[in-house]
């Protein structure tokens, strides 16, 4: 390997170390925005961000998140957002997250194997649901679970939820 | 010495008989079950399977031992699939105890979702996006289309030779609900064995779940942005998928909100709808 091969190689190290380090809570305006002082559209607009601009992400909630940009705090439009994870995720190829089932089944298990071992998360793997016998019992538990019309009434009212007359093809029209 | 030649002679012909029978029910069945006439399961069909894939799930991996917690999810679910167009399934929610992070639509009502998945969520409103997502499959029939078409690229698979058998069976008369369920069985244990769940659909399918669910949660009077704030949840998630995990299964969370950002505009009026975080936050700890 030539002496540049292994500084262009060292620099690509150092670039992905960094976009671990920042993986939380890093994210870049994918475009021009309004940093606003409420998540609303009618919030007033405090600073405006160009595209690209590095953000801090605090909290989210109903198509708003709140951010702070170079020490200032306020709301951005979520779909004015893209996050390091997402950049990261995207860049390693077309299609599906993992690019389909050989790559599902293949070469990422292994790192995902190590994650899980060395966090003591337990997920659910491919093996446990290949070799699962049926379970009635848990089945007829979680079917004693459903809930029937008036509960789910008496629940939306509590909560104030009202439904609303919303059209399937309202949106698709668009 | 006849009777030898008329035995010899009649045990040709049966055998000739029996692989003329054997072709022509395997030549049915793949007409079957490439044609249109074979688009739909019955009801009971439908319902078998998703009880018996619910079950095979069950098998793998333990229900939540939170019966408050089961509750809670059944009915925001309940209250969502009573605005779909399939109000009257039996809808059944069900949380498993995994850190793994996804949601899994089975035929006839089934919805499973992962402790791992809720523990992640901020909202009510966004529990409500990822639980009309997966009503929306339901509605759909994505997964019964996958299923069918998976059978349709090789019928020599055991798949394939469950629904080319059912598929003769129909023609034979009415599959009972006691039938629909030996049969379902042996296709829910193929389908699970074969990774089936593992695979992502189309994401055509993906993205048609994402604003149907959208549209589901609106009406349900929850704010519309519930399931944008799951897939930013997800988009911001650094910890690794496993090869169960949402990761694995549907298309990139950039991708699916790229999609949402051309639809939301539509149900933007109805943004003032309650997201419930206090709700959530005392059910989901």
């Amino acid at each position: 390997m030539s002496a540049m091969a292994s500084r262009i190689a060292a620099l690509l190290v150092a670039a992905l170390l960094v976009t671990a380090a920042w993986a939380q809570e890093q994210a870049f305006t994918n475009r021009s925005t309004e940093l606003k002082d409420l998540g609303s559209p009618s919030g007033k607009t405090v600073a405006t961000l160009p595209e690209n601009t590095p953000v801090k992400v605090i909290a989210r909630g109903g198509g708003w998140t709140k951010v702070d940009a170079n020490g200032q705090q306020g709301w951005v439009n979520v779909f004015h957002l893209r996050f390091a994870a997402t950049v990261e995720k995207s860049s390693s190829g077309g299609g599906g997250f993992l690019g389909g089932l050989s790559g599902m089944l293949g070469g990422n298990r292994q790192a995902q194997t190590s994650t899980i071992a060395t966090t003591g998360i337990r997920g659910l793997s491919p093996e446990d649901l290949k070799n699962a016998s049926p379970d009635p019992q848990a089945l007829a538990k979680a079917e004693s679970y459903r809930a029937d019309k008036a509960a789910a009434e008496r629940f939306a009212r509590e909560g104030k939820l009202q439904t609303a007359s919303v059209d399937y093809n309202e949106g698709g029209r668009r | 010495m006849k009777r030898i030649v008329f035995a010899v002679l009649l045990l040709a012909c049966a055998q000739a008989n029996a692989q003329f029978d054997i072709g022509r029910a395997l030549d049915l069945g793949r007409k079957i079950v490439t044609s249109d006439a074979f688009k739909e399961f019955t009801p009971e069909q439908e319902l078998a399977l998703g009880e018996q894939l619910t079950a095979g799930f069950l098998g793998a991996t333990p229900l939540h031992p939170d019966a408050n917690l089961q509750r809670y999810v059944n009915r925001v679910g309940k209250w969502l699939a009573l605005h779909s167009d399939r109000p009257d399934l039996p809808w059944t929610f069900a949380v498993i105890d995994t850190e793994t992070i996804n949601a899994f639509a089975m035929p006839g009502g089934y919805v499973i979702v992962s402790s791992g998945l809720l523990k992640r969520l901020s909202s009510e409103s966004e529990l409500a996006g990822v639980l009309s997502h997966e009503i929306a499959h339901v509605v759909k029939k994505h997964q019964l289309q996958a299923i069918q078409s998976a059978a349709k690229g090789d019928l020599a698979s055991s798949i394939g030779k469950d629904l080319a058998g059912d598929a003769i069976a129909r023609r034979g008369g009415n599959v009972l609900a006691q039938e629909a369920k030996t049969w379902a069985s042996g296709l829910a244990a193929d389908l699970l064995k074969d990774g089936f769940f593992l695979r992502p659909l189309d994401r055509s399918m993906e993205f048609e779940a994402d604003q149907l669910g959208v549209v589901i949660a609106t009406r349900s009077g929850y704010d519309p942005y519930g399931l944008v704030g799951a897939l930013e949840m997800l988009a911001q998630y650094k910890g690794g998928g496993d090869a169960a995990s949402v990761f694995s299964t549907h298309p990139p969370a950039a991708d699916r909100m790229a999609e949402l950002e051309k639809f939301l505009p539509a149900v933007q009026r109805y943004a003032g709808q309650p997201q419930l975080e206090g709700r959530f936050r005392q059910s989901v700890r």
